[in-house]
């Protein structure tokens, strides 16, 4: 059956005791794409991550695999594979025995599970490990293995849980495009789950930006980072600046929001009219920030440069304001206007490069 | 590691006494058994010349070899048993049983009576075995006989009943262990990688358990081969094990060759606990 | 095809029932022996019982049978508390000594196992012929205190062993940059955070010496130890005062368990509360 969706989940929800792990969450995944579920700890990721795999079960709503109903599916009878964080290779297996165990439990013949595990040993470039028992390899070798063996029984969508969580910092980013290149390669749904913003936004053709049991936004990573949809997810992407406050008019097309540090205007966005009053929020990007504002930059406020740091491309700046609030601004190295600490600036920006925020989702 | 350097003189003095203490009152008693086996007097005659023709009568007597041969058989029903009933315990602690409050409620319930004497539990096996005993009264009362079952007493069914429960814990524990020390990953993984529950136990569970099983069995084998207690008390006269042999034969100033039953049956143990270790490689067992 | 998620209760089921009903196997017993030794007078060693008294009980305390038991109750005490301490310091000695290492660390470790695996008829026979062979007499406080011993120093070796690769030796580095010897690294430090792992060692020492009879029977001289008396009573006729007894004996085991237990949560709290105790620094 092609055109269906790999993944639909219908407004699922799991219960523990005492708390709402994932409250009414859909989602649908198209066929081939790399999804990232991101979120702090206890958002509900993993749990939505398990219900995919079957390891838990959904009280309410439906999960979809390819166009078919599997809630009452276990986990071995679904068109899936999961990678795991501790990799969970079996300690008393060789490595050739450990890929080949789909296609075992698939009831292959002995010969074609032979050929089809070398070839996979090949095309991971692991083949010498054959073998060996997973004790005796590195991280990068644990990892090639794990994703060996899951991919060799062709699931329609594979499920990635914190995968490269416990490699070594340097080993990262080059298991995380390697394993990018499989999954263009093999067009198979990937959904992986992460806290690390920097993952998500590198890998994901889509980001579900989670928090507590309930999915706040998705989309790609740039619209996630230029237009949070709430609070939260601007708050927890990098480089995005905060204001709370109320709003004071409604201006046409602009808002007047009235923050502690000032006041300030924003685009109106199409579909809501705020009424004065109403307590909101609002995001700017650091990078949209300047130090030397024009008559184009007419949210203007001053502050004191507290620290700067130098990330190589960019060099991050650190100011606090009058009320002691702090801002971050962003600027490439090489530009010209640089300050030193504690030298007072005023900061600008326009009225566009504003984003108000949705009121926040239901809290748990 | 403490922080001395290794093999400080202080080292050898800490583990001194307690050395010493096992080498004179375990070591060298038993070295002292063998030399007596090997004693052609029958009474106690520390300058009696030497001779394996002892070992060569123990054999002659059929019904001497016949105690032999049902005692490593009751170690070896025992371990069958204790090892199915152990194993299922264990499983259904760890992997079934989700509050951890009930969890130490029932191994508590387990271990508790180890803590109270073996003798008075096997003192009251005798009232529970009996022709009027509390089995053949529950028997009696759903029907399922009509006359009460002497066969339990006194009998090597009445034996095994009773053992069953001193030892089973024996083999349980070190399964819980083992079976703690699995990762909750591993056997999701299995899973997402088409495996049955079957499946999973078998080829995964299992063989990862399977060092906690071989303790558990080398322990209950050691304990029943040298049981000799619950043999005379539930058994009356009627059965004996080696452990009752060598008591007969040492009441009855055979010293010598009560010594002959004696290494007989510390070998049977040896030989026992080298082929049982051999099922799997011991020493990866503390490894997590 | 019965649905997967039955089959797992079934089987969830099946093994839950063996586990209960292996409980009740377990307990029945002692309980039954527990309820017999309420019978009245007439009564029998088995069911039906003929009235509910304190009769055996009462029979416990007649002279006679004060003077069988009493004795050997109090041998029984005496060397379990005995081995208690002799154990305790034994296994701290020995485990403290297993952390560096030494040369023969190995054999030395399966040396002190060997307690366990050997079986006590035959460590008892070999005492008794040992000692016969040097003219030495047999008694409960020196052969049957030596085979003790040799079966609780293994189970205390180990839970020392146990608590000791729980500990942290980076709190006896620090004592040690503190100018602390290691004498008092030990005793202050060291210690008083092995401490729950020595009560445990201590009280396989008195529980297991306390029951103590097969290494027993051929090691003690004429003066017996409780179990030995309690298994000579095997071969006479059962009355209902060795279930009297059986019953005191138990609650007698379940009740030093239960103190030691207290007790090592006391000493647990006490080095809290200590620690809370002591105020916070004033610093300007």
């Amino acid at each position: 059956m092609a055109g269906e969706p790999d993944l639909e989940l219908i407004d699922i929800t799991k219960r523990f005791a005492g708390f709402t792990a994932v409250r009414r969450v859909s989602l649908v995944v198209d066929r081939g794409q790399f999804v990232c579920l991101l979120g702090p700890s206890g958002c509900g990721k993993t749990t939505t991550l398990r219900m995919i795999a079957g390891l838990e079960t959904a009280e309410e709503g439906e999960i979809r695999i390819a166009g078919v109903r599997v809630n009452d599916t276990p986990p071995w009878q679904r068109d899936i594979a999961m990678m795991f964080q501790d990799f969970a290779l079996f300690p008393h297996m060789t490595v050739a025995r450990q890929v080949g165990f789909g296609l075992e439990m698939l009831r292959r013949p002995a010969a074609e599970i032979r050929r089809r595990v070398t070839d996979s040993l090949a095309a991971f470039d692991i083949g010498a490990l054959a073998d060996r028992k997973p004790d005796t390899l590195s991280g990068g070798q644990k990892q090639r293995v794990a994703l060996a063996r899951a991919l060799i029984t062709e699931p329609r969508i594979l499920l990635l849980d914190e995968p490269i969580g416990s490699l070594d910092y340097s080993l990262r980013e080059a298991v995380m495009l390697e394993l990018r290149d499989v999954q263009r390669r093999l067009g198979i749904s990937f959904i992986w789950v992460t806290h690390d913003q920097n993952e998500a936004f590198s890998l994901g053709d889509r980001v579900v930006v989670m928090n507590h049991a309930r999915i706040e936004q998705v989309g790609a990573p740039e619209d996630i980072a230029e237009r949070p949809r709430t609070r939260f997810v601007a708050s927890f992407v990098q480089g995005t600046n905060v204001f709370d406050g109320t709003v004071e008019s409604v201006d046409g097309d602009h808002i007047r929001v009235r923050t502690p540090s000032g006041s300030f205007l924003v685009p109106r966005p199409d579909e809501r009219s705020p009424s004065a009053g109403e307590p909101t929020s609002f995001s700017v990007r650091a990078a949209l920030l300047t130090m030397r504002p024009g008559s184009e930059h007419v949210n203007q406020v001053r502050a004191v440069c507290h620290a700067i740091e130098y990330l190589g491309v960019i060099r991050r700046y650190d100011f606090r304001l009058a009320d002691g609030r702090s801002l971050k601004l962003e600027q490439f190295t090489g530009r010209d206007r640089r300050i030193g600490e504690g030298e007072p600036v005023t900061l600008g920006w326009r009225i566009e490069d504003g984003w108000l925020h949705a009121p926040p989702v239901e809290p748990a | 590691m403490s922080t001395r350097r290794e093999r400080s003189p202080t080292s050898y003095a800490l583990a001194g006494p307690a050395g010493l203490w096992m080498l004179v009152a375990l070591v060298v008693p038993t070295l002292f058994i063998v030399w007596v086996s090997l004693w052609v007097a029958r009474g106690f005659t520390l300058a009696s010349p030497l001779t394996l023709a002892n070992y060569g009568k123990f054999f002659a007597r059929p019904a001497y070899v016949h105690v032999l041969g049902d005692t490593v058989q009751q170690a070896l029903v025992m371990m069958v048993i204790t090892g199915v009933v152990g194993y299922s315990i264990a499983y259904f602690l760890v992997v079934h049983v989700r509050r951890p409050g009930l969890q130490l409620a029932l191994f508590l319930g387990l271990v508790v009576p180890f803590w109270t004497s073996a003798l008075i539990r096997t003192i009251a096996w005798i009232p529970f075995l009996g022709v009027n005993g509390v089995i053949n009264q529950a028997l009696l009362a759903i029907g399922a006989v009509d006359r009460p079952v002497e066969a339990f007493l006194f009998s090597r069914a009445g034996i095994t009943l009773a053992q069953v429960s001193f030892y089973t814990l024996l083999a349980t524990g070190p399964v819980v262990y083992t079976l703690r020390n699995i990762p909750r990953s591993l056997p999701e993984a299995a899973q997402c990688l088409r495996a049955t529950p079957l499946h999973v136990f078998w080829l995964i569970t299992f063989p990862l358990t399977l060092p906690g099983v071989v303790i558990g069995q080398i322990l209950v084998f050691l304990n029943v081969m040298a049981d000799f207690a619950t043999a005379q008390a539930i058994g009356g006269h009627k059965y004996a094990f080696l452990g009752n042999l060598v008591i007969l034969l040492y009441e009855s100033g055979q010293f010598s060759f009560a010594a002959v039953v004696s290494v007989l049956l510390m070998t049977t143990m040896l030989l026992g606990v080298a082929l049982l270790l051999k099922v799997v490689d011991i020493r990866r067992f503390g490894e997590p | 095809m019965i649905a997967w998620r039955t089959r797992q209760r079934l089987v969830k089921g099946a093994l839950g029932a063996v586990t209960v009903l292996f409980l009740a196997y377990q307990w029945l017993p002692m309980l039954t022996m527990a309820v017999l030794s309420f019978t009245g007078p007439e009564g029998g060693t088995t069911f039906p019982m003929r009235g509910v008294s304190l009769h055996w009980y009462r029979e416990l305390l007649r002279v006679q049978m004060v003077d069988d038991f009493k004795p050997p109750l109090a041998r029984s005490v005496a060397l379990a508390l005995a081995c208690s301490v002799t154990t305790a310091a034994l296994a701290l000695a020995a485990a403290q000594a297993m952390r560096a290492r030494f040369r023969g660390s190995r054999i030395y470790f399966y040396l002190i196992l060997l307690g366990v695996m050997a079986p006590g008829l035959l460590v008892g026979f070999g005492v008794a012929l040992l000692a016969r062979a040097l003219g030495l007499g047999l008694a409960w406080y020196t052969s049957t205190f030596a085979v003790h011993i040799v079966w609780t120093l293994p189970f205390g070796f180990l839970t020392m062993l146990a608590v000791f690769n729980r500990f942290d030796r980076r709190l006896e580095e620090a004592a040690l940059t503190l100018r602390a010897t290691h004498w008092t690294t030990f005793w202050r430090i060291t210690f008083p955070l092995v401490l729950p792992g020595v009560i445990g060692a201590a009280l396989f020492g008195f529980t297991l010496s306390y029951d103590e009879f097969a290494r027993s029977l051929f090691a003690t001289g004429p003066e017996q130890t409780l179990p030995l008396v309690i298994y000579a009573q095997f071969d006479r006729q059962l009355q209902p005062t060795l279930y009297a007894i059986g019953a005191v004996t138990t609650a007698v085991s379940l009740g030093a368990v239960a103190l030691f237990a207290c007790l090592v949560r006391l000493f647990r709290r006490r080095t809290l509360t200590r620690a809370r105790a002591v105020p916070a620094p004033n610093i300007p």
